[in-house]
């Protein structure tokens, strides 16, 4: 017989399986949401990271090596957005790369899912929003927010601490997903380190000169708007830094790779290859930790009155005004900087130089908007678009 | 912007002081504040109404490795209970230590510290040898009032212990530093505060002839023995081991399967027959009201991010005077523990590291400091997790704040060391190796 406490209990049952639903249906969507990236005039190839490391053939930490041949032979270059998929800017610059670059001298490898996991992932307890979208002239382009972590679903569980291969420095166990951690990476590892060895045979088989790595950070973070780089990068660190500053008016100081922190792309490529590796960082103010909701908007336009409040206090690491750090802006240091890196190495070493072209710098970007540089998936045949 | 979020932080307080008016749980009023808070951020659009479901499922799902380690510790040690093992090894190490009463009792501090130093969790400590150690206490007369209060304060330090320390590696991979030099800021520390802890709340014998009854209550099967006891033991610290060992060629089996293993050791050498289905599904009813409360204050941290109260915490710390800062850190760093536990390390603590790192105090002396006053937080509501485990493995569900008042010498201890170890940092540095 049906007594009350039965009908209660079945009622608190069905608004659970409700509530189920309807919280885990958007989370599920986000996971089979695609990214469209459309191959602009410069792309000759398409491969994937599996390419290099079989293993990674048919899982979700495979992704996209679009490749940019020159007609004539130089040096080579190879940059990588979404190691965190919390900081997307680092792919927006890649996929604008993407979708516009020519390259008249020298190859360039771009990866803008470089932790695809990650991008597939959400940040439980932070409240982000799960996408975002920029405008372009034909209406907006909606993108998937990531986390910092490849997704647990992909690779799980985690040790109760990290060693990493093959230091053997404890790191935190959260950084065993963190594809910014697991470099140089092992063959018959872990997925994400299996990603980064990926990585790693393609710097050393294609003889690749520049490794950019494209990053964001928090603006109380003293290692934000900067170049990282090890003693073999510094020099053109230097000169890149000091011409972006000169020529486009704006900061990014130079931080140098600490020897005795691991895992790191700015540490493990330089030690670990003939690359010269550079890490990219610009301030994101969403992911500062006082900031007012977490919201679309604050992603995009990096105004915030907490921020503002602490600036005045000077408690940030960047001028910061009402104008706040905006995803323009973001996007267009990392193009103008990368330019920047790969102009210098060129001027350096004629032989290995490489020639871009079509690729807007900071002031046309800050100008005409991030959206303005995406072409229609819809219009252009669809072998030219791939699916992320 | 800010007034908004004072709204949103008046609603949640609000909806949580009228559910415990009306004798509600703390976690169904944690769970009613928190709804109140997605519902009273709506209004702003922050979040937006059609979100909240996925909020709420995407917050739940924040500590559900650290519950998944709650269940299989509490199935681990349940199981060596109903063995009779707890009994067996809490009647020889009192039998055999008691003639030097200070020696016992550091050994089961030394004993306490060790399953919560090797996984980052003080509850892990409590769950796998609180009860045993709560009972050879009472053994050897330490007062029934303290013997909850040592566990806590105890169970505080293993946490913050190394190698495992969850709110320095928080730390450090939110601020970018290596988790590297923590041994000795914290391993001293934690020894000491330990040492001191077992002196004050249980140097005095307060029960006289108390050994006798404790013998008598602590029965256990014929059939036990030390092979019997220790093999899961020896299987559970050999899994964690091994990973450290060889970490290129063991398999990462996460603490969760490294307890479930060891408890099917545990239940093939048991000598009383036990049903494995019977002791989970009780582990889930004793664990319950554990398990949701963790459930829930990630739901909470997820709508305090969402509508920005989150940030205004974050905020209001960061504006502090210094020298008030300092004033106000032995209150701020406990109480984010007591309403966020972990979410506090991030949402206060990487803005107050590389906000003191900016002013020359050293990063890593600073997170160490830091370390030892979050575990104290563990002991305040709404969650008291490490403190509700206390009482629930020494038997005694009295008066929570009874409890709490008999910590409060070590309390004010341990916040004078870690305020000392932030404040004096650069004088400390030589700690640090690595």
């Amino acid at each position: 017989m049906k007594t009350a406490g039965t009908g209660f209990k079945l009622s608190v049952t069905a608004v659970f399986i409700i509530l189920l639903i309807a919280g885990g249906w958007p989370l599920r969507q986000h996971r089979h949401f695609p990214v469209e990236i459309v191959c602009g005039p410069g792309v000759t190839e398409v491969r994937n990271l599996s390419d290099y490391l079989p293993a990674l053939k048919g899982t979700v930490a495979d992704t996209p090596v679009f490749i940019l041949s020159g007609r004539e032979p130089g040096g080579s270059v190879l940059v990588m957005g979404n190691t965190h998929a919390n900081e997307p800017e680092g792919m927006l610059t890649v996929a604008i790369m993407v979708e516009n670059a020519v390259v008249e001298k020298g190859t360039v490898f771009l990866i803008p899912f470089f932790s695809r996991s990650a991008s597939l992932n959400t940040r439980p307890g932070e409240g982000y929003p799960l996408y975002f979208s920029v405008r372009t002239p034909w209406g907006q382009k909606k993108f998937r927010m990531g986390n910092r972590d490849a997704s647990p679903l992909d690779q799980w569980p985690d040790p109760d601490v990290y060693i990493h291969y093959p230091e053997k420095q404890m790191l935190s166990y959260l950084d065993i997903r963190n594809t910014n951690r697991t470099w140089p990476g092992r063959k018959n590892g872990l997925p994400m380190e299996q990603v980064t060895f990926a990585a790693m045979e393609l710097l050393r088989q294609e003889r690749v000169d520049l490794a950019i790595d494209l990053h964001g950070a928090e603006t109380m973070f003293p290692v934000t708007n900067c170049i990282v780089a090890p003693e073999k990068s510094m020099r053109i660190a230097t000169l890149a830094s000091l011409t972006v500053k000169s020529m486009e008016g704006f900061e990014n100081h130079l931080e140098s790779s600490p020897e005795k922190f691991r895992g790191l792309s700015h540490r493990e490529i330089g030690d670990y290859s003939d690359t010269l590796p550079f890490l990219l960082e610009s301030p994101i103010p969403f992911l500062d930790q006082p900031t007012g909701a977490k919201t679309e908007k604050l992603f995009l336009d990096g105004r915030d009155e907490f921020l503002l409040s602490l600036a005045r206090k000077k408690k940030l690491f960047v001028p910061y005004d009402e104008s706040g750090w905006s995803l323009d802006r973001r996007v267009g240091q990392h193009l103008s900087v990368s330019l920047e890196i790969i102009r210098q190495n060129s001027r350096k070493s004629a032989d290995r130089a490489i020639i871009i072209k079509n690729v807007p710098r900071y002031s046309e970007v800050v100008n005409n908007g991030t959206g303005s540089y995406f072409h229609n998936p819809a219009l252009v045949e669809k072998g030219k678009v791939v699916k992320i | 912007m800010l007034i908004q979020t004072l709204v949103v932080t008046a609603i949640i307080i609000t909806a949580y002081a009228l559910a415990k008016w009306r004798h509600l749980s703390v976690e169904l009023s944690l769970l009613i504040a928190t709804v109140a808070g997605a519902l009273g951020g709506s209004i702003f659009r922050t979040p937006e109404i059609r979100e909240i479901p996925r909020h709420l499922v995407e917050g739940s799902f924040t500590y559900l490795d650290v519950i998944l380690v709650f269940f299989t510790a509490t199935l681990f040690i349940t199981i060596i209970q109903e063995s009779g093992g707890v009994n067996f090894a809490v009647r020889q190490a009192v039998v055999r230590f008691s003639k030097i009463r200070f020696l016992a009792l550091f050994m089961l501090m030394i004993i306490l510290l060790i399953p919560g130093a090797l996984t980052g969790a003080g509850s892990v400590s409590l769950l796998v040898v609180g009860a045993p150690v709560a009972l050879a206490m009472k053994g050897l007369g330490v007062s029934e009032k303290n013997i909850p209060a040592i566990l806590f304060i105890v169970a505080g330090l293993a946490a913050a212990a190394p190698p495992v320390n969850i709110w320095a590696m928080v730390l450090c991979a939110g601020t970018a530093i290596p988790y590297i030099g923590f041994e000795l800021p914290l391993g001293l520390p934690v020894l000491l505060l330990g040492t001191l802890t077992i002196i004050i709340l249980g140097g005095k014998r307060a029960q006289a002839g108390s050994l006798e009854t404790f013998l008598e209550k602590t029965q256990y099967h014929p059939a036990m023995n030390w092979f019997r006891l220790l093999t899961p033991f020896v299987v559970f610290f050999a899994l964690v081991v091994a990973y450290r060992l060889w970490p290129f060629s063991f398999p990462i089996l996460g603490l969760p399967l490294e307890f479930l293993l060891a408890s099917l050791v545990a239940l093939a050498l048991s000598p009383v027959r036990l049903n494995l289905v019977r002791v989970a599904s009780a582990t889930v009813s004793k664990l319950l009201p554990l398990l949701a409360i963790m459930v829930i204050v990630g739901m909470l941290q997820q709508v305090l991010a969402v509508s920005g109260v989150k940030g205004l915490i974050s905020y209001s710390v960061l504006i502090i005077p210094l020298g008030l800062l300092f004033c106000l850190l032995p209150l701020i760093i406990p109480a984010s523990e007591g309403v966020l536990t972990y979410g506090g390390a991030a949402i206060i603590g990487i803005p107050l590291v590389w906000y003191l790192n900016s002013l020359g105090y050293h990063a890593t002396l600073v997170i160490a400091g830091l370390s030892l006053l979050w575990p104290l937080g563990d002991g305040l509501p709404p969650t008291g997790l490490i403190g509700r485990l206390s009482l629930i493995v020494s038997g005694q569900e009295g008066k929570y704040w009874d409890f709490l008042k008999q910590a409060w010498i070590p309390w004010l201890i341990i916040t004078a060391t870690g305020m000392l170890m932030i404040i004096f940092s650069g004088h400390l540095r030589f700690l640090v190796i690595g």
